[in-house]
């Protein structure tokens, strides 16, 4: 370590020198080397070890219990996301070295089994290995996070994180009897409480309004009807063939599902006053400024850049930092308040370096606050509406905003070069990720436009 | 033109001088701080990518690496654990390298093969010292010891088979000739380390040395008491400097701003080229003997460029 340290005191020298003679007891302190925009030295080469993003799908979200997948297995829904992304990029299956699904309201194992089962559906040979993740709401980024710190530490190479949610089979519900010991603890009791009542509580205890709610729901839902009109999710929504049985005379039908059904493109504030609180009775949570209960499943495809490259994939994104926070339970809607600084301060970057967010919108309440609260762009965040309007099927979620981000940020080029993903989880938590753009840092054959020709002597122009 | 990528970061690159198409690179991982190295021999195909030829793994980073002017398939490299290898390409990985001399108590910076007289190389290290080798002898012939700080690079004189300069982080540069004691000329070139020269190949008492200062100088060895010329225009310190083996005048140079530039220091107007294809210090720079005009660069990006003066490296 000491000759590594020497080493770095003799390369700094080149870099400042500080008096003509180098004096050899100096001590040594590098600056922090940042990679925003707003660093002075922008770090934008290519690593080999660098945990890109080559692919990301989801399929539509759809109402629970009455929308598109109501009648539709949990494993088919996970099945066609995890083939697409095979069939899309010509990857061979046996290549992958895991497949990760976070998944929250499935019973543990039978989830587990569903999953493992779906990989099979989708074409994946018995060599490749499957497990589950549970980290409530956020379950969907945990999964890809947990593929991209394996592919770091070197397990493998290539690897899947994705989500699958099936709220219509397992609706929210607890198993068994509740542990006297907990009215002893505080923040435990709070674990109980219905994430309503910690809107509620959101709501209150930092004065978001009634209106300030209705308004970001609305706002939610005209972005996404604006976005689903003109095509924006045709790139990362996987058309689903399924079918729907008539409660009434029991005929099966056979379609194919390729929109969210969620959205209202003419809901209005006006719409949203008239509902009724949900949770309590003076409260302002209503049906129609929380997020929808739907069915969903999302899944990404993660490599080394190295193998990208070498496999000639495109890179969509590259997966720079994560970061999970502990909140109280009581109002843990403020989970991304405290996520998100934490993982933009670990990429080395700066609120204002991002350019582009996704922050889950369980609640209005919560959502508003934590936009106020990190003092945000409203112009920056879930540009194509959010859980209010498409749809929150809890461990899909984090997946669906991985491909909902990265394919945004494609669109819009060169001037978004990071995202960030975050939401509140369920018991008091937050999670966010920080993603760049995946051509910024790219490209071997990085051919740029000559500004000036001053390849030439000025005597020869 | 083509460009290579390489798993670590480049430190530098020279043209064989025997095939035109065949170009060496040092390499380092983590920036040459701590890990492991790694020496490239690539072949450069008319129409089509940079192939590799071979590579051979170190244990520590490739600060710099020499092509023997006797045999073209001989190697010497300066590795950063103070030990320096002779590689045979006509070998297998397996059975290189073929020799390993540990002499150095520091990091070898530099090597630079005879090519007058064809039969020694001279390396030079953090150490404060530059060494003299032969390839049949199993220790160094001679060190030389009076430099004060770290030395970045010694260079033999392109004519005089038994004079070198070696310029160092004490802020001189000392000629010698090794049938001599001592050093014969002290050059106080910069304010600042010095951290590369090269002799004129055209002209053998001009030297230009490349600094901290981020200036590159040409000095005429019989009166250097004031520069022939004083070459401004880079931003950060010089890491290297390298004469044209065509036209008297030329030299090439990079540096920690990134850039690559060309000079011709006998114009007024003395920078006739810079090249931004780099996206980290540009650390590596060598000019084709065989090929004119030529250029090699390499750097912290892990990238390793081949281009024609004149024409944009970074065009597929």
């Amino acid at each position: 370590m000491e000759k590594a340290i020497n080493r770095q005191k003799v390369l700094l020298h080149h870099l400042r020198p500080s008096s003509s003679l180098p004096s050899h007891d100096s001590s040594l302190s590098a600056s922090a080397c940042l990679a925003g925009d707003s660093a002075a030295y922008q770090r934008s080469s290519v690593f080999g070890d660098d945990v890109v993003i080559v692919a990301a799908y989801r399929t539509a979200l759809c109402k629970s219990k009455r929308g598109g997948f109501k009648d539709t297995h949990p494993d088919d829904l996970l099945a066609p996301v995890l083939k697409a992304l095979i069939e899309k990029t010509n990857l061979n299956p046996s290549e992958v070295g895991d497949i990760i699904v976070g998944s929250v309201l499935g019973p543990g194992s039978q989830r587990a089994s569903e999953c493992r089962m779906a990989a099979f559906y989708a074409g994946f040979p018995e060599t490749v290995p499957v497990r589950t993740v549970n980290r409530q709401c956020s379950s969907g980024l945990q999964a890809v996070a947990d593929v991209a710190a394996a592919i770091k530490a070197g397990f493998y190479d290539i690897g899947i994180g994705a989500g699958l949610e099936s709220m219509t089979a397992n609706p929210m519900a607890w198993e068994g009897s509740v542990n006297p010991k907990v009215k002893m603890f505080e923040q435990a009791k709070n674990c109980l409480l219905p994430m309503g009542i910690t809107s509620e509580n959101v709501a209150h205890r930092f004065g978001v309004t009634r209106e300030q709610q209705d308004q970001a729901a609305v706002e939610s839902h005209r972005k996404a009807a604006a976005a689903t009109a003109s095509g924006r999710f045709k790139d990362e929504i996987i058309p689903v063939s399924t079918k729907l049985v008539d409660p009434k005379t029991g005929e099966e039908k056979s379609f194919t599902v390729s929109v969210d059904d969620g959205i209202r493109p003419n809901a209005s504030l006006a719409d949203l006053a008239k509902l009724k609180p949900v949770f309590k009775k003076d409260g302002s949570t209503t049906a129609g400024n929380a997020s929808q209960v739907s069915d969903g499943a999302g899944a990404v495809l993660l490599m080394k850049r190295s193998v990208a490259i070498k496999k000639g994939l495109p890179i969509l994104g590259v997966f720079r930092t994560f970061a999970a926070v502990g909140v109280d339970p009581a109002i843990m809607g403020v989970g991304p308040a405290v996520a998100i600084p934490a993982a933009v301060k670990a990429a080395g970057l700066e609120l204002d370096d991002i350019d582009l967010f996704e922050i889950n919108e369980a609640f209005a309440s919560q959502f508003v606050y934590c936009r106020n609260k990190l003092e945000l762009d409203p112009e920056k965040i879930n540009v194509n509406g959010g859980a209010m309007a498409i749809g929150h099927p809890l461990g899909a979620t984090g997946a669906r905003c991985v491909a909902t981000l990265l394919h945004e940020m494609k669109r819009r080029g060169k001037d978004c070069r990071f995202g960030v993903i975050s939401m509140c989880i369920g018991t008091g938590m937050g999670a966010a990720a920080v993603f760049e753009r995946g051509d910024v840092a790219d490209e071997l054959c990085n051919a740029r436009k000559v500004d000036n020709h001053n390849l030439l002597s000025k005597d020869c122009l | 033109m083509p460009v290579f990528k390489t798993p670590f970061n480049g430190y530098s690159v020279k043209f064989s001088p025997f095939y035109e198409s065949r170009i060496a690179v040092a390499t380092a991982q983590n920036f040459g701080i701590l890990g492991n190295g790694r020496l490239h021999v690539l072949d450069l195909n008319p129409a089509g990518p940079i192939s590799e030829h071979i590579a051979f793994d170190t244990a520590d980073g490739v600060y710099d690496v020499s092509w023997s002017e006797s045999h073209d398939s001989l190697l010497v490299a300066a590795i950063a654990d103070g030990s320096v290898k002779l590689y045979d390409l006509a070998l297998p990985p397996t059975s290189n390298p073929i020799r390993s001399f540990h002499e150095h108590t520091r990091e070898v910076h530099s090597a630079d093969y005879n090519p007058v007289r064809r039969d020694s190389f001279l390396t030079s290290s953090w150490d404060d010292t530059s060494k003299l080798w032969t390839l049949d002898r199993p220790t160094s012939v001679r060190t030389f010891k009076e430099h004060a700080y770290c030395v970045y690079s010694s260079v033999w004189n392109p004519r005089h088979g038994d004079v070198f300069a070696s310029a160092s982080g004490d802020c001189t540069v000392r000629i010698w000739d090794v049938r001599e004691p001592g050093s014969t000329m002290i050059i106080p070139a910069h304010d600042f380390e010095v951290l590369s020269c090269d002799w004129n190949k055209y002209d053998d008492c001009c030297i230009a040395t490349a600094s901290v200062d981020k200036s590159i100088r040409v000095w005429d060895v019989r009166s250097y008491r004031t520069p022939v010329s004083v070459l401004n225009g880079h931003g950060y310190a010089v890491r290297k400097v390298k004469f044209s083996p065509h036209r008297q005048g030329l030299l090439a140079s990079c540096s920690y701003d990134m850039t690559v530039c060309l000079w011709d220091y006998m114009l007024e107007d003395a920078l006739v080229g810079r090249y931004d294809h780099h996206t980290e210090f540009a650390v590596g720079i060598d000019m084709s003997v065989l090929v004119e005009g030529l250029l090699a660069s390499t750097g912290w990006d892990e990238l390793v460029y081949v281009w024609q003066h004149g024409t944009d490296p970074r065009a597929p």
